[in-house]
């Protein structure tokens, strides 16, 4: 890089951590960020850290972040020279990066044409069935739909492929309209439901079946391509920490891979991502199944939540490298050599997703007020986050509010950081993943890196961590109490409970 | 009862809300690290019965404690007993958990359900969160349509 910035301005069409992200790499660069925002965002931290925002419209994403049309047209109007998508809303979708390209814009992507074959999970199937990568058993094209023979037909698909099975979406990604199938009985329940999660996630409500492989570990590849046709891979992430197929935990290298493993492994993501002449950054998602072997599952065509946890391993900055790319350069020296060390990673990363969940209920969504938002720092330690205290979390999106990284020279150090990280995490109002992560992290399972996609589902008892923190949750409120009395008792004391607790509180007298 | 004097009746909230009793003079003193307690809005009916709401996380857990003295606990119990209890019943108004929308109800009034059957889905964050019934019985009534906008607290339906 001649010292010129790649871009004099950029937008960012996402929100939350991954354009706090994003614009991070772009101050560095010297580069003017702008931020596109809904209602629910207007005070968003991603807003105040933009140089520029442009209001997109009402809080629902189809209203706003998925408003393609309106953000190009916010792109071209604030002067910038291109858009990074993020991950999510409109990032894999090739109308998306060609209205972009049309409007003389760069797109912080792949080519709309290798959108369409990569982020397309089916067509992406027959790409790497094409490049001699093998995939999980399962179906080439979308699941028919309407009248009552396509009802049948859909129940004959799922008979040959057999259960339990897995529904996918065709545009998917994130575990969104993935449902899982045991018996014929819930097939066409689930089916409706995956399609129409689609449709509200992606646009796009097709849906196809393909054999659960049960036991397996989620491994995956994360890609740089640029625009003469170069491709390498830059180390493989482990993912394997999921519920309802969403990650919740992501660490690199994966665990007890041998070099050689890991040599296969990388270049079975590059012949898949060298088949459609991938540009810009994408990750080759794998299962590996407990006999060892590698399933290609799909690529995902765009900068991952998780990528961080590569950049710590790999000491480069992806977006930065995505940027370059993006502006037409060829791959940069820093990633020419990140690839060769690829397969003999010398650091271990492990990231934590904190959401906006609870974890004692199922990790049902929880949107509400962060009355209370202190984040861990100090030695290996990364925090990527879209809030700030008193945020109020809107309940149109996704719930991921912030990530913990850790980096060590070994996997033992970075557990031990991630879990300090932890114990300092101070948090309030809305209920996070984080009492999820403080027994993921003492689990011998998970210590002792015994992954497997299902162990989530299967050993995760929310009941005796929480029983045992109510009753210290008793102790401190009794102790607060006989010590400050119990708060407001007048008919106007009704602040927010944002408010500090030791501020204005006259202790009521006690009987 | 005056040996409850100056005892505290704890209650936090949650799937199944739990009771806890608390002397302060029996609590040890804590050295560092003591959680912060944040006071939360009190409704006039809280003023009323001389109940104060607190928050508190512990070990990640976001626990709401409503705090109560135990003889005003144990006097509003009994003259609550006279006006037939309603403790329990309440807790068969099922109340939305999070706000979203309604995207599917599998139930209708009248219907039998058992326990964890699936009884409707709202839809928040994307992602859709099933509803299921708590305990065995009959759907009594519904307040919600498919595509009905709920906030947080709604009631959605009632087994008994």
């Amino acid at each position: 890089m001649s010292g010129q910035p790649p871009f004099r301005r950029l937008l960012v069409a996402n929100r939350g951590e991954i354009a706090v992200r994003i614009f991070r790499t772009c101050r560095e660069l010297g580069i003017e960020t702008v931020a596109v925002y809904s209602d629910a965002d207007a005070k968003a931290l991603h807003v105040r850290l933009a140089d520029d925002a442009v209001r997109l419209g009402p809080a629902p994403a189809p209203e706003s972040y998925l408003r393609a049309g309106a953000i190009v047209q916010a792109a071209v109007e604030s002067g910038a020279q291109a858009v990074h998508p993020g991950y999510g809303f409109l990032s894999e979708q090739s109308s998306f990066g060609a209205a972009v390209e049309a409007a003389g814009l760069a797109f912080v992507g792949p080519a709309p044409e290798t959108l369409a074959a990569l982020g397309d999970k089916l067509e992406a199937r027959a790409t790497a069935t094409a490049a001699g990568v093998p995939i999980v058993p399962g179906m080439f094209e979308p699941l028919p739909t309407g009248d009552e023979a396509a009802v049948a037909r859909v129940e004959s698909l799922a008979a040959d492929i057999g259960y339990p099975l897995l529904i996918k979406a065709a545009a998917g990604g994130g575990g969104r309209g993935m449902r899982r199938v045991d018996e014929p009985g819930e097939l066409s329940v689930a089916v409706t439901a995956a399609a129409r999660e689609s449709e509200q996630a992606f646009g796009d409500g097709s849906v196809y079946l393909e054999r659960l492989v049960e036991g397996g570990r989620h491994i995956e590849v994360q890609l740089l391509g640029d625009s003469s046709g170069q491709v390498v891979a830059l180390g493989e992430r482990d993912c394997s920490t999921q519920r309802r197929h969403q990650k919740l935990v992501e660490e690199a290298p994966a665990p007890g891979l041998t070099r050689a493993q890991r040599e296969q492994l990388h270049a079975l993501a590059v012949a898949v991502a060298r088949q459609v002449g991938l540009r810009n950054a994408a990750t080759a998602e794998f299962l590996y199944a407990s006999d060892g072997s590698f399933y290609f599952l799909e690529v995902n065509a765009r900068l991952q939540v998780e990528h961080g946890v590569t950049e710590l391993v790999s000491e480069l900055d992806l977006v930065r490298e995505q940027l370059l790319i993006g502006a037409g350069e060829p791959l940069s020296p820093a990633v020419l050599a990140a690839a060769e060390r690829a397969a003999t990673p010398e650091r271990h990363a492990i990231e934590l997703r904190v959401s906006a969940e609870d974890p004692a209920r199922d990790f049902m969504p929880v949107p509400g007020l962060v009355t209370r938002w202190r984040e861990p720092a100090g030695p290996g330690i990364r925090m990527d986050s879209g809030l700030e205290q008193g945020w109020r979390v809107p309940g149109e999106y996704d719930p991921l509010l912030s990530k913990v990284l850790a980096v060590a020279p070994d996997r033992e150090l970075a557990l031990a950081r991630v879990r300090r990280a932890v114990d300092e995490f101070e948090t309030g109002g809305v209920q996070t993943t984080l009492p999820f992560h403080a027994w993921l992290l003492a689990h011998p399972a998970f210590t002792q890196a015994r992954l497997r996609t299902d162990m989530v589902a299967r050993d995760w008892d929310p009941s005796p961590p929480r029983a045992a923190a109510a009753e210290r949750a008793a102790d401190a409120v009794t102790r607060h109490v006989a010590a400050a009395g119990m708060g407001p008792s007048g008919p106007e004391a009704a602040p927010s409970p944002a408010s500090d607790p030791g501020r204005g509180w006259k202790p009521e007298p006690w009987a | 009862m005056s040996d409850h004097r100056g005892h505290l009746r704890l209650r936090i909230a949650g799937s199944d809300e739990e009771t806890f009793h608390r002397d302060p003079a029996e609590l040890d003193a804590v050295r560092g690290r003591e959680p912060e307690v944040r006071a939360l809005p009190r409704s006039a009916d809280d003023r009323a019965a001389g109940v104060h709401r607190f928050e508190t996380t512990i070990d990640g857990w976001v626990f709401e404690v409503t705090v109560e003295d135990e003889p005003r606990a144990l006097l509003r119990e009994k003259a609550g007993q006279g006006a037939g209890g309603g403790g329990r019943a309440a807790s068969d108004h099922i109340k939305a958990q999070i706000p979203g929308r309604v995207v599917r109800l599998w139930v209708a009034e009248g219907d039998t359900v058992e326990a964890g059957q699936r009884l409707l889905a709202i839809e928040a964050m994307k992602m859709e969160n099933e509803v299921r019934a708590h305990r065995a019985g009959t759907v009594e009534s519904i307040r919600v349509d498919p595509d009905s906008s709920v906030e947080l607290g709604d009631e959605l339906l009632t087994v008994r």
